[in-house]
């Protein structure tokens, strides 16, 4: 599952990923801006998932002070997050 | 198995296979022996080479630590603290954090994890543990209770309220105002070190509070439990394995109006619902730690629906257990009646029966179509 570390990696590929992942799984569609966690549809055990779908998907390790539910709570932060830490950025 | 696994299950036969009785009975593990397979890196094996540790894969992590509770239920309740210890602190921990306290984790050091307070158990959101900045330092006040292996711990890893959301805090029991007060006589892995944490005004140094404005208590603790689940999940797999073998043992030789055990039919259907229960509980285990190993988002749904079935298996499997060797297991200290009583426990912790219900409930609902 894990993509390779490719320069074909863009904020728009990464968002398509997230909102497609989210669809699945909330049965209904995210803005990049729409906060999951405001209207309860999505749990603090669904983050979890989200963060592990993020590592898997895009091939980063969110660790540290990273890991931090802000870095999960809409699709926009998902994708700065990913672009901050893909491989072969030097990051934080 | 791997070389490593099998050098590892060996120790801890070696270590606690004789021991197992005499420690439950005394209610405690010689605190040196812990250091001994703390030092080896037993306690948290999945802890990365690069900290020190062994590296095993959640998969063999989870095999070691059923072949543990297969011998001790005590000793398997304090691994999967340090181990839960070690994960929190490999996964929210700043670099230097991580060097310097799994090194620790990985040399003899024993660690603790508090989530639980009188007033918040399985609704951790009512934790009023605080956790403060105050000049240079940060503060730590609450009490914690039942906290698994506290009585032996260096360490213990505290979550609580931090400025509208949440932290961890790693606090040496050495500091000032910490107290660690020992459940008296608990029910089952009696010789695991439950005990009450006082935290009062700890102070301690910055570096050594997870703190990230934003962070939300519930993913500090959820993601922390997700160790826990499967830990405790593979150790209720060990559980029926020793119910299994002693039933087993048992029914073949005994025998009872001039046939073994085995052979009255109403015996023999407890040994088959055991070794189902064993089967059943194994591959749910399998299955989670491979998700958890492969990085499948569905491992935090699994960890549960894992824990859910094998503690349920674990508390019935044990109660039939006990069954088939009646009186011969009626003893404290028994490998039955310490799975019997130590199984029970495994359904209140890390998530209770009913918690698990109602999570699996809810995800069933969001997935089914
Ligand atoms: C052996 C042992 C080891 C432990 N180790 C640790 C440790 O290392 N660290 C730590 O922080 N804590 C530890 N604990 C505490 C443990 O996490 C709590 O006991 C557990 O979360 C349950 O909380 P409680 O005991 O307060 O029960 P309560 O929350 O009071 O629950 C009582 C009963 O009500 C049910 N219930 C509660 N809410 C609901 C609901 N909404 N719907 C349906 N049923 C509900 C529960 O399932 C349970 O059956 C340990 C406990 C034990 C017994």
């Amino acid at each position: 599952m894990t993509e390779p570390a490719s320069a074909e990696l863009t904020v728009e590929t990464i968002e398509e990923k997230l909102q497609k992942f989210l669809e699945s799984r909330t049965k209904q569609t995210w803005d990049p801006d729409a906060d999951l966690f405001k209207l309860g549809v999505v749990s603090s055990l669904f983050a979890m998932e989200l963060v592990v779908f993020v590592e898997s998907t895009f091939g980063v390790f969110v660790e540290g002070p990273d890991l931090v539910l802000d870095n999960f709570r809409t699709v926009r932060s998902m994708s700065a997050l990913v672009m901050r830490l893909r491989p072969g950025d030097p990051g934080a | 198995m791997i070389p490593v696994l099998d050098e590892l299950a060996t120790l801890l036969t070696e270590t606690a296979a004789d021991a197992a009785e005499g420690w439950d009975l005394a209610g405690e593990i010689p605190v040196d022996v812990l250091r001994g397979l703390g030092a080896k890196g037993v306690l948290c094996a999945e802890v990365r080479p690069e900290f020190g540790g062994l590296g095993l894969s959640g998969l063999d992590n989870g095999r070691l630590a059923a072949h543990a509770n297969s011998l001790c239920g005590s000793l398997r309740s304090v691994m999967t603290s340090q181990g839960m210890a070690a994960w929190t602190i490999q996964r929210f921990g700043t670099r230097a954090l991580r060097e310097e306290y799994l090194s620790r984790l990985t040399g003899g050091a024993l660690a603790a994890v508090a989530f639980s307070e009188a007033d918040a158990g399985s609704d951790l959101s009512a934790m009023t543990t605080e956790v403060r900045r105050d000049g240079d330092d940060m503060i730590v006040d609450g009490v914690k209770t039942w906290i698994t292996a506290a009585a032996y711990a260096d360490l213990v890893v505290v979550f609580g309220r931090h400025e509208g959301g949440g932290a961890v805090a790693v606090v040496p029991v050495t500091a000032p105002g910490v107290r660690v007060e020992p459940v008296p006589s608990p029910m089952g892995c009696r010789a695991a070190g439950h005990s009450t944490v006082v935290l009062d005004s700890v102070r301690v140094p910055p570096q050594n509070v997870l703190a990230v404005p934003g962070q939300s208590l519930t993913l500090l603790t959820s993601i922390a439990l997700t160790y826990g689940r499967l830990s405790v999940a593979w150790g209720c797999v060990g559980i029926l394995r020793a119910c299994l073998a002693a039933a087993a043992g048992h029914a073949r030789t005994r025998e009872q109006f001039g046939t073994p055990l085995a052979r009255h039919q109403l015996v023999a259907r407890h040994l088959t619902d055991l070794y189902a229960a064993e089967r059943i509980a194994t591959q749910m285990c399998e299955h989670a730690s491979r998700a958890w190993d492969g990085r499948s988002p569905g491992l935090v749904m699994d960890a549960i629906l894992a824990k859910y079935v094998a503690a349920g298996n674990a508390a019935r499997g044990a109660a039939s257990a006990v069954q088939v060797l009646a009186s011969a297991g009626a003893r404290d200290g028994h490998v039955v009646a310490r799975a019997y009583r130590d199984a029970k426990l495994m359904e209140i912790i890390e998530g209770s029966t009913e918690i698990c219900q109602l999570t699996l409930a809810e995800h069933a609902l969001a997935v089914a179509s």
